[in-house]
């Protein structure tokens, strides 16, 4: 069970990443996200710099939004754009590296912990730390 | 603190057997910071200094063979031995400033930590992004190689 479940999750990952690179692949969405990189943007603001239709503008921006590196809120009349941060970062993977460091670091604090707890039980003769 | 930015936020918890305050002495007394915070196997030349109060920075830098890591920051909130909040910048984060939220709850003789780690708001994760565009293909191109080896 637990095999197929992550083969499942292996399948998604791997889908997700596809979505990605395909929504990466051109330049007109390379560009959006750069631009929406230095902070969220009105549609119109995002088509303005190029020399392409707005409808051909909205085509890129779906794609983005359905690979999941963009979101779209509502703000009255208009549709303010913004990259998902958190797409990027799984993506370049810092939220598994930084969870795999931390755990780390805590299974290295309990082997200590075990440690300080072995030399205060030496006695007081050779103990290191007041506790 | 935790849950306030936009940006993302990794969590871990752990139950420990020790109390509250020898748990907080290890995560701010550089005698035994460097005892254990080092992510390098083995024998390692560490040294750690932290000025422990809101605003005070700490520093760590590890040494083994020709590898060398330094990780520092600023302390935001410092509540012993409940809490302690602080900045955190090194290799792991791109040297782009984060923070980190260290809470330890009491349960008999052991001690609940949970740990919180999270994007600073606005400038941080503006940099965040272009760190992120910066080094997306290298890491896009480890992940599909890695899911396709399965």
């Amino acid at each position: 069970m637990a095999e197929i479940e992550a083969r499942k999750a292996a399948a998604l990952r791997t889908a997700r990443l596809d979505a990605v690179f395909s929504a990466l692949a051109d330049p007109t969405r390379r560009a959006i996200i750069e631009r929406l990189s230095r902070g969220e943007a009105r549609v119109t603001e995002v088509a303005e710099p190029f020399a392409m239709s707005l409808n051909a503008v909205s085509k890129h921006i779906h794609v983005l939004e359905a690979s999941g590196l963009l979101d779209r809120r509502r703000k009255g009349r208009d549709h303010i754009l913004s990259v998902n941060t958190r797409s990027l970062d799984e993506v370049d993977g810092w939220i598994a590296r930084t969870r795999a460091y931390w755990e780390e670091r805590l299974d290295a604090m309990e082997r200590l912990l075990h440690e300080l707890d072995t030399e205060r039980n030496l006695g007081p003769k050779d103990r290191k730390h007041g506790w | 603190m935790a849950g306030e930015s936009t940006g993302p936020i990794v969590q871990v918890r752990r139950r420990v057997r020790a109390g509250a305050e020898q748990v907080f002495d290890l995560w701010t007394k550089p005698d035994l910071m460097v005892r254990w915070m080092s992510p390098f196997p083995g024998v390692v030349d560490c040294k750690a200094s932290c000025d422990l109060r809101p605003g005070g920075a700490f520093s760590l830098v590890m040494i083994s063979g020709e590898l060398s890591r330094e990780v520092s920051g600023l302390y935001v909130l410092v509540d012993r031995p409940r809490k302690l909040v602080f900045t955190w910048v090194g290799p792991l984060t791109n040297n782009v400033n984060t923070l980190v939220t260290v809470e330890l709850n009491p349960r008999g003789d052991e001690t609940d930590l949970v740990l919180t780690h999270e994007r600073l708001p606005t400038s941080a994760i503006c940099e965040g992004h272009t760190r992120g565009w910066g080094n997306i293909l290298d890491h896009l191109a480890d992940a599909v190689s890695k899911d396709f080896s399965v």
